[in-house]
Order: structure tokens, then C-alpha cells, then sequence
């Protein structure tokens, strides 16, 4: 009826309006692309050898009204040929609560360490450090709660607590499988200079509990050809992550350069009831990345991670050396390209090895805002 | 009119939190919006998450913005997509009640302005464009007018009591702002109808207003850093001989606009893109006059400037 009477012009220019609008109600939608090229294969390492597809997300995120803010995250991976659909994060999230509160539940990256609770995508190297790949899966996420408080101090103070069903790092029956405790300080020493620490704690209650029946989840052999891209191949009931970052740009201007100096150290105990106190896993790294100009950066890594592993009532030790140099180029704010020469040192692994990888990580559509 | 279920919930809010906090606190996601914040409270508490030697395209959202982020009253950023990279991250880590998405708390000085070419389809390809438009309004005479009131009413509205002040200092404000502008009118024939080379459009909207032609960039699309194939682009651009000089800001890259400058022999001038804490440009309307001085004394030949 309307229609009739309005005239052309303006009616293309009404749709064109309610479309926009009808847009933005709609969720962003973002999605990476991250793909590789591997010289050999490396132990404890998630990228298979030859050419290979990494970590293709698909995000959808949206707030869902003013206290509620939601996301989606699937990640598409294939291992020895077959394809796997996992959801990576699923949760809804408080969009500012009193008392400096924040609420998130579903499925999400655990915040332990540093690196764990970031998008894979915004690394800085091709896989994450030894320690990372062997107790956290590279990356830790399940089903839960968290809750969150900013503390009302003068600097940045955060203490947070999260429950998860447990099921993605380690099987068992417990309803809360894991709950970890985090928290983290951090600040400006200058306009050039900020810092951040955090202190982790996880536990995980389903190490002791099922070990009759699931003892087999710690030999690596049994599982690896499809558990290890989630569950942890090395767990304890107790892990504990110290980590700091140091970020310096001139006068703090990070477009044009930026050094990143970061380091963790994570410690696991109490690995089974056979475990006596001198079976403990351990690992650490230090990372300095330099972006040098607007598009490029370089970076290297060097990590240790000594691991037990379990065979029936005793276990094997294991340890792997690792370092890593890089070579990153970013066209824009959403195209890297990165060249990675790995060196591998171990000893109770047979298929250590040194490797050169090339990889691409773009991301199209929407893309969220980065974390510190 | 239309701002009074703003100002009646601004009202109640601030009646709740009033006794709780005595003093205010501003968080300005860029310099120019505390200076502007700050003649109208300047009992206030600022925190200024960016400086002119930073391109607030690019910061990090930080512990320290964080923390200053969950104790704010009110956040004044510019918008319009121009602190997409790190200003979402900030609001959902300080959690903030009052400082979310459509909250009174949350000021974007671009929704009081009308943006120079916004687009209605924008892709990545074409580079950092924003949908909205070009955001770096602040440098505009015309349009800071609005956006001062705007506010000065919300802070008006956050803090009733002292809203009376607020509107006195608005006020004082305007007409020296007005004051300026019949000036920087003046000043502007001399200059109108010159070119620049320039690098990004930080400056775009005070070189239209002049009427300076500024559609030579080094950067070969939005956000993208110079090139070196597209310098030598630009190198062969007729149009280049005209420009008196390469306009950067403080806080980009010299090389690209020395190499271009040694090419040419047009002089370089470096000219903060916002306030800084020196004296003599630590306003806006100071900034813009610094501006124009400096435009003026790179673009000596007065006489036949004007088309």
C-alpha cells in the first residue's frame, strides 16, 4: 500500500536503509583460514608432515541483548583423512555485572597460562610451545562456568574460577571434571612499556578417580592416531602455570613496532595413583617477538618440557628440547604469512626432528578485537 | 527533546552512584576528547588511552586501560570504527555497567557529526575503509560544535549538579571556538585551492574545510604502510608538482615521506594529528591554529593560490 505512493527513488533508498539494519542485526561472522606446508614431522606435533589445513574456524558472535553476549566458534580439522566438526566455544557471556563481575558459561577456552585462553590464530608461531602441545592439548576448552572479578584496586588486578565437565582434557565420569583458579596483575612501567603476570592453578579430579578403567588414556600410542588434537597427552591432577609478558613500542606506538618478551613455566604432579613424588611433569618457555616495521615481524622461542609417561605401574621419561625462528609478513591487519625453521632435541621420542614450515593464517569477515 | 530518556536514565544513574563516588572519572580513548572533556569538568579524573605519538588505530586493550576502563564514568571515544581493534576487547574486560554499547556511559563523538564519505559497501580489498566514514572528525571546525554540546549536555546529564557549570563552561567554549573559526575562515583564502601530499586522512577534514586539496596519499589504500611501487606511482603523478609539501602526522613513519620529499624537494611538515602536552597545542582550537601556521608558512606564495 505504502509502496505505491512512495516514489522510486525513495523506496530504493528505504531498502537500502532496512537492509543495513537487518545487517547489523545479524551476528558477525568471522573466519579463519590457516593452512601449511611442513617439512618433517615433529614430536608432539599437531601438524601433520606435507602440505595440511590447521585451524579453520568459523565464528559467529553477536551480543544477544544489553547484559548478554554470545559465541559461536567450530573448528574444521582432518586427521589421516578423515573430518572432524569440533566446537571450540559456544558460550554466553555478561556484558558488565556489579562489583566488577563477569559471568561466561558454555564451552570456552580455559584462561590458565597465557597463550591458552587466545585464539590459536593470533599466535606468533606456527604451534604453540612444547609444554603447551604436551599438557594442554596446544589448547584447553570444555563445557562450564566461569566467573570473573576485576578487583577495585588502582592497577590491574583480576582473580577468576572456572568449573568444566573435564571430558575434553582427560575421560571420566566426575560431573565437574576440572576446575581451575586464576589470577593476574599487570600494568604501564612507562608510555613504552606494559607488563602483565598470571598465576594458574587446574585441577583435575579425574586422574585419580578412573584410573582402573582408563589407564589406557596415557599411553600415547593407543590414542594418537585420533584423540590428539583435544584431550592432553600428559595430565596431572595438579597443574600449575606462572606466566609473564612484556610488551615495548617506542612512545607505546604499536603500529609501528613492538617487542613481546613472554614467558610461562607449567608444572603438573599427582600424575596417577602409581605416581610417586618424584613423577612430575614439567615444561617452560620464553618467546621474544620483534615486529619490526608495520607488516613484519621475527621472533624466537626456545622450550623445555620433561615428561613421565605411564606405563602401568611405573613410567618412562621423556624430554624434548625445542626451539623455533620466525619469519612473519602481514599484507594487512588480517593476512600473515610466516616461515618457521623448528629445531628438535629429545630424548625418550623416537620421531624428533628438525622442520621448515610455511604457513598462511587470514581472516575474513568480521574481525573481533585482540586481547593483551 | 529527543535526549530526555537519556537524560532521565542518566539522571537516575548518577543519583544512584552519586554518593558513592565522590569524584568523576573520564576515560577518553584519544587526547583530544579529555582536552575537550576537560573544559567542562576540570575537576575531573582523565585517562587517556592514546597519545599524538600513537596511531589509535592500533593499541593494545591493555591492563592498565583495563583497569582504568572499570573505573570510569564515562568513556569518550571517537567511534565509528575507529578503535574497532581494541576498544570491544577493552569494555567486555573492565565490564563495565555503565560504559556498554548504548549506555549514556559510552560516548561516540561520531555519532554527533556527519561523516565525510561513508560507503555503502566496503570490502577488505579497498583497505582499511570505515562503513561509516572517514572518523578523524575532531580536526573538523564545523562539526566539533555539535559534538562539544552533545557532550556537554551528557555530562550535564551525568552529573546534574554541576550541570549548570558545565553548560556556562559549553558556552564559553563555543564562542571562542567561534572566535577561531571567523579567523581560521580568514586565514583559509590564502590557502584554498593548494595541494598536499598527504599519508592516511587524519588531517581530511580541516584540509577540506580550507579548502586544500589532499588526494594525493602515501598510502597506496587506507591503512595500508607506503610502498615503495606506490610511491614511485605517486612519483609519476602529474598532479604532484602542484603540492607545496607532504603533510604526516607525529606518530607515522618519516622514511616513506623523506623518500619522496629527497625525490622532489618538497618540504616535509610533521604535524601532531591530535593534542599534545605542550602548551601550544594542548586544545583543539590551539591545534588547529598550529596547524594553520604551519600550513601557511609551507605555502608562502599568497597571491595566486585562489582558483
Amino acid at each position: 500500500m505504502l509502496n505505491r505512493i512512495v516514489p522510486f527513488t525513495a523506496l530504493s533508498l528505504a531498502l537500502l536503509t532496512s537492509g543495513a539494519g537487518a545487517n547489523e542485526l545479524n551476528p558477525d561472522v568471522s573466519l579463519t583460514l590457516d593452512g601449511h606446508y611442513k617439512q618433517n614431522d615433529t614430536v608432539l606435533s599437531h601438524r601433520e608432515q606435507g602440505f595440511g589445513l590447521g585451524h579453520t574456524e568459523l565464528s559467529l558472535s553477536s551480543p544477544i541483548d544489553d547484559l548478554f553476549s554470545g559465541r559461536l566458534t567450530t573448528v574444521f580439522e582432518e586427521h589421516d583423512g578423515e573430518s572432524e566438526i569440533l566446537i571450540e566455544e559456544a558460550y554466553l557471556q555478561t556484558n558488565g555485572l556489579p562489583l566488577g563481575l563477569n559471568v561466561r558459561a558454555g564451552r570456552f577456552l580455559s584462561q590458565v597460562g597465557y597463550l591458552n585462553g587466545r585464539h590459536m590464530h593470533e599466535d606468533d608461531f606456527v604451534e604453540r610451545p612444547a609444554a603447551y602441545r604436551a599438557l594442554l592439548g596446544s589448547h584447553y576448552y570444555d563445557t562450564g562456568l566461569r566467573l570473573n572479578a576485576l578487583l577495585p584496586t588502582p592497577f590491574y588486578w583480576q582473580i577468576g574460577a572456572e568449573a568444566f565437565s573435564g571430558d575434553q582434557l582427560s575421560e571420566g565420569t566426575e560431573d565437574i571434571g576440572v576446575y581451575t583458579l586464576n589470577t593476574r596483575v599487570g600494568g604501564d612501567l612507562s608510555a613504552a612499556q606494559s607488563w602483565q603476570a598470571g598465576l594458574s592453578y587446574l585441577h583435575n579430579r579425574q586422574i585419580s578417580v578412573d584410573e582402573e578403567d582408563h589407564g589406557h588414556d596415557h599411553d600415547l600410542d593407543d590414542e594418537h592416531g585420533h584423540d590428539h588434537s583435544h584431550g592432553a597427552s600428559y595430565t596431572g591432577e595438579n597443574l600449575y602455570i606462572a606466566d609473564v609478558v612484556w610488551k615495548w613500542s617506542p612512545n607505546g606506538n604499536t603500529r609501528e613496532q613492538q617487542f613481546t618478551l613472554s614467558a610461562e613455566y607449567l608444572y603438573a604432579d599427582d600424575l596417577n595413583k602409581f605416581a610417586t613424588s618424584d613423577d612430575y611433569h614439567e615444561g617452560w618457555y620464553v618467546s621474544g617477538v620483534h615486529q619490526f616495521a608495520p607488516q613484519w615481524s621475527a621472533g624466537i622461542r626456545y622450550g623445555e618440557v620433561d615428561l613421565r609417561e605411564a606405563h602401568g605401574d611405573h613410567f618412562h621419561s621423556q624430554r624434548l628440547k625445542e626451539t623455533d625462528v620466525m619469519l612473519a609478513w602481514s599484507r594487512s591487519h588480517f593476512s600473515t604469512l610466516r616461515l618457521q625453521y623448528t629445531h628438535q632435541s629429545a630424548t625418550g621420542f623416537s620421531n624428533a626432528d628438525n622442520t621448515v614450515a610455511l604457513q598462511y593464517v587470514v581472516s575474513l569477515g568480521a574481525h573481533g578485537a585482540h586481547g593483551y | 527533546m529527543r535526549y530526555l530518556p537519556l537524560f532521565i536514565a542518566a539522571v537516575l544513574t548518577g543519583l544512584i552512584s552519586l554518593p558513592a563516588r565522590a569524584d568523576f572519572h573520564v576515560f577518553a580513548c584519544e587526547p583530544e576528547w579529555t582536552a575537550l572533556a576537560r573544559t567542562f569538568m576540570p575537576d575531573a579524573h582523565f585517562t587517556t588511552a592514546t597519545s599524538y605519538l600513537q596511531d589509535p588505530h592500533y593499541i593494545e586493550a591493555r591492563p592498565s586501560l583495563i583497569a582504568a576502563m572499570s573505573r570510569a564514568d564515562i568513556a569518550v571515544c571517537t567511534g565509528a570504527s575507529l578503535e574497532a581493534g581494541w576498544l570491544p576487547a577493552l569494555l567486555q574486560r573492565a565490564g563495565n555497567t555503565d560504559i556498554q554499547p548504548g549506555q549514556p556511559g559510552l560516548f561516540f563523538a561520531a555519532d554527533h557529526a556527519q561523516l565525510f564519505a561513508p560507503h555503502d559497501h566496503v570490502d577488505r580489498s579497498m583497505g582499511d575503509v570505515h562503513p561509516e566514514g572517514n572518523p578523524h572528525v575532531h580536526l573538523s571546525p564545523d562539526q566539533l560544535p555539535n559534538i562539544a554540546k552533545a557532550l556537554a549536555e551528557r555530562l550535564g546529564a551525568m552529573r546534574p549538579d554541576n550541570s549548570a557549570d558545565i553548560f556556562a563552561r559549553y558556552i564559553k567554549w563555543r564562542v571562542n571556538w567561534n572566535f577561531h573559526s571567523a579567523n581560521w575562515q580568514e586565514r583559509a583564502k590564502a590557502l584554498q585551492g593548494r595541494s598536499l601530499v598527504i599519508q592516511h586522512t587524519g588531517f581530511g577534514y580541516l584540509l577540506r574545510w580550507l579548502g586544500i586539496d589532499a588526494t594525493m596519499d602515501l598510502e597506496p589504500k587506507p591503512g595500508l604502510p607506503p610502498s615503495a611501487s606506490h610511491l614511485n606511482q605517486l612519483l609519476a603523478d602529474p598532479r604532484l608538482e602542484d603540492a607545496a609539501a607532504i603533510l604526516i602526522a607525529s606518530h607515522q613513519n618519516q622514511k616513506p615521506a623523506q623518500w619522496l620529499s629527497a625525490q622532489t624537494r618538497k618540504p616535509i611538515l610533521v604535524l601532531p594529528g591530535t593534542v599534545t602536552d605542550d602548551s601550544k597545542t594542548d586544545t583543539l582550537a590551539e591545534l588547529i591554529s598550529e596547524i594553520i601556521n604551519r600550513l601557511e608558512s609551507a605555502m608562502p606564495e599568497v597571491a595566486n593560490g585562489s582558483l
